[in-house]
Order: C-alpha cells, then sequence, then structure tokens
C-alpha cells in the first residue's frame, strides 16, 4: 500500500459572506449576529488521497475552489466540515514574497522569511550561500528590498521558499512568474524534488506545463470535484468541456458575418466587401478553426463596374493584438481577372498553422497596381481556433518543424 | 502550550529582528528618539504637576527630608509605559502583519511577542535613565533589585493582556479605539502622577477603584522599590509574579483557542 501525504475526506469549507460586513462591535451589539449573511461553500465535499513522492495537480476555472483547498491543506484555513491529515512537513507557496519587509535587505529578509515558514536558525545559515545562489540576486542582496523589481523580489521569494526542505510542497499558481530563465530554473526544481521522492501539490493553468509535471490532477467545479485521475485525461475533459463552452458562448458570433450596408468603410467603394464566413474545405460552416485542419474564408463581394485584376488581403490578427499574417492573391500570384458584379473569392489557410486563441480578420481590397483602395472591412470576423492537442498560450503559430535525435 | 513558545523562539526572536531593524532604521537619531519621548512628557509633567498644581512628591527613601517631583513621576511612568505600550503594539499586531498571516501557517503570537521583545529593549534603555536620576538624587538602595521581577511580572501581565486584546481586536474592528478611551482613563486611576497618601484619605469611592487597579500595585511596588527605598510586604513580589504568569498563560490559551482561523478573519 503506498503511503498518504495528504488526506483529504469529505472536506467542505464554508465562507459566510456578509452583504455588509459586520465587524464592528457597535454593529454585532445592535443587530446581533445573524442577520442578511449568505453562506458560500467555497470547497464542498472533497475527498482526495495523495500518495507520498507523487505530483498531484488542481485545475479548475478562476474561483472554482482551487486555492481555499490549497489553503485548507496547508492549515491556513479550518475545514468547515471533514477531516485533513497531512503527514510530512509542509511549506506553501500561497504567494511569493509574501512577509518581505521592504526596509529590509535581501540577506535579513531570507533570515525571517526562512523562519516564517519554519526552519531552524541553523537551517537557514546552512542554505543562505544556496538560497544565494538560486536566486541569482547576490549582487543586490545587501540592498533594501523596496529597491527591488518585483521579479527580483519574487526570485528571491521562491528561493527561499524551494530551499526550506519540505517533505510536501504546495504551489499556487506562483510558476507564471519571474522572467523566462527564472521560470525554466523554478521548473527544474520542481522536477528535481519529484525526483527526490517529495510530494507536490500544484495549482496552474499551464495545462502543458501540468501534464508534464503532474501524476494525477483533480478538476475543481464550484468548490467540487468534477473529475480525477491520471492527467492526461483529466486535462483531455475539461479542455473539452472549455471549447464546447466557448463554442456555446460563440454561437451567436459563428460562421458568417454579413456587411451592414450603412457602414462606413475606408476606400473608393468600387468594390464592396458583402460577407464573409467561416468554413471547412468541403465548404460546411464552422463555428472555429481548428488547427491542423485546413479552414476556408468565403469571402463574397460586389464589384460596382468591371475592375481588372483586384488583390484582396486578408489580414489575421491575435486577439493580443499581433498580426499574424496577411494572406493576399497578388503575392501568392493568384490573378483573378476581370471581375464584375456578384463573385466570391475562397481563401483556404492550409492545415491552419495557427495556434489556440480567438483571432480576428481584416479584410482590405486594392486595385492591382496596389496604389489604390477599393474596399477596407477592419474586424470583420471574429473566430476561435482550438486544437484537439491543448496547446495554449504558446505563441501564435505552428511551424513546420522536425526533430532528429542525432546518432 | 508554553513548549510551543520556547520551539518557535527563532520565528519569535526574526519578528523581533524585523522590528528592530525597521523600527528606527530610516530616523537617523533611532533609539534616541524612543527615549525623548517619554523625557519629554516627564519634564511638561514635572512642570505642570509640581508647580501648577503642586503636588508634593513623598519623602525619598535615601533622604526622607527631601522630595523629589520628577524622580517619582518617572517611576511611575516608566511602569505605566511598559504596560500601555506592550498592550497597545500587540493589538495591532495582527492586522499589521495580516498579509502575512493570510498567506503562510505560523503561529500568530509570534509577530506579537516579537513586537514586544523589542518595546522591553526601550524599557530597560528607560529604566537606565532611571537608575542614572536616582544615583543624581543619591537615593540608593539594595530594594532596587526587586523592580526586575516586578517590571518582569508586569510584562508578562501586560502581554497576557495584550494577546487577549489581539485576537479581539482582530475580530472587531473597533476594540482599539475602546481600548484607548479605556487606557486613558486607567492612566489617571494610577498614581502615576500624584502620590497614593493624596487620595488614601479621601473617602470617595473612587479610592477604592484606584486601590483594587491591579497596575496600582504594579506602580506602588516600583514607587516602594525604586524611590522609597523600602521593600513591600515579603507577598507582594510573589504575589505580582503569580498575577503576571497567570494572566500571561491565560492570554496565551485564549489567544490560541480564537486565533486557528486567523489567516480567515483578516
Amino acid at each position: 500500500m503506498t503511503e498518504i501525504a495528504i488526506s483529504m475526506e469529505h472536506v467542505s469549507k464554508k465562507f459566510i459572506r456578509h452583504v455588509e460586513r459586520r465587524n464592528s462591535l457597535k454593529e454585532r451589539i445592535i443587530r446581533g449576529r445573524s442577520g442578511s449573511s449568505e453562506d458560500f461553500w467555497a470547497v464542498k465535499d472533497v475527498s482526495i488521497q495523495i500518495p507520498k513522492g507523487s505530483v498531484y495537480g488542481l485545475i479548475g476555472h478562476n474561483g472554482s475552489g482551487k486555492s481555499t483547498l490549497l489553503k485548507l491543506m496547508s492549515g491556513i484555513y479550518r475545514p468547515t466540515e471533514g477531516k485533513i491529515h497531512t503527514d510530512g512537513r509542509l511549506a506553501a507557496l500561497i504567494e511569493l514574497g509574501a512577509g518581505f519587509h521592504p526596509d529590509m535587505t535581501g540577506m535579513e529578509n531570507i533570515r525571517l522569511n526562512g523562519s516564517i515558514l519554519g526552519l531552524s536558525r541553523k537551517d537557514i545559515d546552512d542554505s543562505t550561500d544556496a538560497i544565494i545562489d538560486f536566486s541569482g540576486l547576490r549582487e543586490f542582496i545587501n540592498d533594501p528590498v523596496k529597491h527591488y523589481s518585483s521579479g527580483m523580489y519574487v526570485r528571491l521569494g521562491f528561493s527561499v521558499a524551494v530551499h526550506m526542505k519540505p517533505e510536501i510542497l504546495v504551489v499556487d499558481e506562483v510558476l507564471a512568474v519571474g522572467d523566462e530563465e527564472f521560470q525554466r530554473r523554478c521548473e527544474d526544481h520542481l522536477y528535481s524534488l519529484r525526483r527526490a521522492g517529495k510530494t507536490i501539490v500544484v495549482v496552474s493553468h499551464g495545462m502543458g506545463q501540468l501534464e508534464g509535471l503532474c501524476d494525477e490532477i483533480s478538476w475543481l467545479e464550484h468548490g467540487e470535484v468534477q473529475q480525477s485521475g491520471p492527467a492526461t485525461k483529466v486535462i483531455r475533459s475539461y479542455l473539452e468541456r472549455v471549447n464546447n463552452q466557448e463554442a456555446a458562448r460563440n454561437a451567436e458570433v459563428s460562421s458568417e458575418r454579413t456587411d451592414d450596408p450603412d457602414s462606413m468603410r475606408a476606400g473608393s467603394g468600387q468594390i464592396r466587401t458583402q460577407s464573409i464566413a467561416l468554413q471547412s474545405e468541403s465548404g460546411t460552416p464552422l463555428d472555429h478553426s481548428e488547427t491542423g485542419t485546413t479552414t476556408r474564408f468565403a469571402v463574397k463581394l460586389t464589384a460596382k463596374e468591371s475592375i481588372l485584376g483586384p488583390n484582396v488581403r486578408v489580414g489575421i490578427q491575435h486577439e493580443g493584438g499581433a498580426l499574424i499574417t496577411m494572406l493576399n492573391n497578388h503575392r501568392l500570384g493568384t490573378d483573378l481577372g476581370v471581375v464584375e458584379g456578384d463573385f466570391t473569392v475562397l481563401v483556404d489557410l492550409i492545415n491552419t498553422p495557427i495556434l489556440p486563441g480567438r483571432y480576428r480578420i481584416h479584410i482590405d481590397i486594392f486595385d492591382h497596381t496596389g496604389a489604390k483602395l477599393l474596399d477596407n472591412w477592419s474586424d470583420a470576423l471574429e473566430f476561435p481556433v482550438r486544437s484537439q492537442r491543448g496547446e495554449i498560450g504558446q505563441g501564435f503559430v505552428d511551424l513546420p518543424a522536425q526533430f532528429t535525435l542525432q546518432e | 502550550m508554553l513548549t510551543d513558545l520556547y520551539q518557535r523562539r527563532a520565528l519569535i526572536w526574526a519578528f523581533a529582528n524585523r522590528d528592530f531593524a525597521t523600527r528606527y532604521r530610516s530616523s537617523v537619531l533611532g533609539w534616541f528618539w524612543s527615549l525623548l519621548q517619554p523625557l519629554a512628557t516627564l519634564l511638561v509633567f514635572a512642570v505642570v504637576f509640581s508647580v501648577v498644581f503642586r503636588i508634593t512628591p513623598p519623602p525619598l527613601g535615601a533622604d526622607p527630608d527631601r522630595g523629589s517631583y520628577a524622580a517619582f513621576l518617572f517611576t511611575g511612568l516608566v511602569t505605566w509605559n511598559l504596560f500601555y505600550t506592550i498592550v497597545v503594539l500587540s493589538m495591532s499586531q495582527l492586522k499589521s502583519n495580516g498579509e502575512l498571516l493570510r498567506k503562510v501557517q505560523f503561529p500568530g503570537w509570534a509577530p506579537v511577542l516579537g513586537a514586544s521583545i523589542v518595546q522591553l529593549v526601550q524599557v530597560v534603555l528607560e529604566v537606565i535613565v532611571l537608575v542614572l536620576m536616582f544615583f543624581w538624587q543619591r537615593n540608593v538602595g539594595w530594594t532596587w533589585i526587586l523592580a526586575i521581577p516586578i517590571l518582569i511580572a508586569l510584562a508578562l501581565f501586560a502581554q497576557g493582556i495584550g494577546l487577549m486584546l489581539s485576537i479581539l481586536n482582530a475580530r472587531f474592528g473597533d476594540v482599539q479605539y475602546i481600548v484607548t478611551v479605556v487606557l486613558g482613563a486607567l492612566y489617571f486611576l494610577t498614581p502615576v502622577i500624584y502620590p497614593m497618601s493624596m487620595v488614601e484619605d479621601s473617602a470617595s469611592n473612587l479610592v477604592i477603584f484606584i486601590q483594587s487597579n491591579p497596575l496600582t500595585w504594579f506602580v506602588e511596588a516600583m514607587h516602594y522599590a525604586m524611590y522609597s527605598l523600602v521593600a513591600p510586604e515579603w507577598w507582594v513580589v510573589p504575589g505580582l509574579i503569580l498575577l503576571g504568569a497567570t494572566t500571561f498563560i491565560v492570554g496565551l490559551a485564549v489567544f490560541n483557542r480564537n486565533s486557528e482561523d486567523i489567516g480567515e478573519l483578516l
């Protein structure tokens, strides 16, 4: 039988949500103890067994109770109902650098923070050098931390916390801080703790990161465990749910958008874009596109007079503002010939090499010389890109690449 | 319960160090300011009460023909300040460390006790000034030694009350205002600015109140030991120690029982 590091049995946590917070004596006396307050169950009947030496992940939406659960595990909160038993020294990284005093130097703060986290003076003396090296702040260690950048602050906090040799480490979304280099060092450190047989409980929204790190994952929804099990399986169901919810939310936006004839447009107006639709390669309407599968934009246009060789440009912009690409038929060597009246241009984005996220389409049409703007439709369409593989927030494009092991 | 305190002594020291290091770091004269404040109070009170109100000090122990109002007043002020500052400081500690208590699990009494340790350093400085003052008055006696257990007992007494008030203040934000008012009144119900002999003869109920005020016992014991150079009855000092120790233990127990969910309260 495997040993259990953290055992939670039917744990619930109730918060009393005061409509008006009644924490002054006068109000208590005048209006009494009860009154306009609502109970709010942040965690409901959660039973989790975390085996020693495993890495356990918690996922869920904001407000699903992940952080409350961590605080319950680390003893900051008391459960309203149920039992929690932890076996081994526990360190919680709820917030890095909590308890740093701005007027004290980095060195003094290492000592203070170490004591708060439960280290003896000797332990602190022994690990001070390692902490400073890990943080990479040796140069600044005798400066007051109020002069540190927020990044430096967090680096020092993480360094102190991971050097307290915990048997159980509880980490709350703190891995998303610091620069890339430091983030990797943190991740490496977590892997090395894992190899050393420590138990780690981690909350994160980085699914890719969790999938690599965790053995098991629990998915929380409104304070209840929705699903528990092997990391890959739970992450897959979670992403599926998120995708479905997003699809439901975007149902009304979806596949096609028709021009509002009264809207003002830049350009001469000799051509006007009537509508744009998101389709599959075979022409079925879509409400999202998928990384790795061809996406088609069907652009319906009307030319008021005959126009020679127009250049239709389709800009794809990430919701964050970055322009991913500006597709256009002139660059691809496609001549549309002479157009007049209604016609449709099909723009196929082959294998959609775009990573999941929300994107916007801008359309503008130039004449054959490229000097004269005929029509411009900004924000013509907004659409989500999803992936079955679950990559999230790791850039914008899926570039063709190949990894080979050199013998 | 007390072994917990011993086991986490490194933590208490760490908080004491933090408060020690930050208290006067930004001011050049540092500890000097901490002494200046009671000395300024002493000067103003000495002038107002001995010159304007003409309070006659009791005779000095070494020279019964002489009295020194300033020395009498300072003995009481040092004693009162020890109590007052520890209670007031303790009361605010949970709130001022709230950010930390919400995020890390550690015993809440650690910052409270740490802050009081720093305050004790200041008390020691004040006592040194008091001793110098009595040397200057040539009022020296073996009974001085009794001041040490009396002050320790008072510190424990104050800390016990401070611990209880700190948890109460974390729950009800206005406790600190009430306490400030109560302490303001208590100050005048303790023989700090006037000698006990001035009120003893009057028959009003106020006297009973003053006599039953524990702070009167501490202040009077200090007056005996430092000013009058008379040893109080044999049971007084052990009694004060018992009172101080009991209050401290009760305060700590109350604190522990009510601070388990401190992370949620703040």
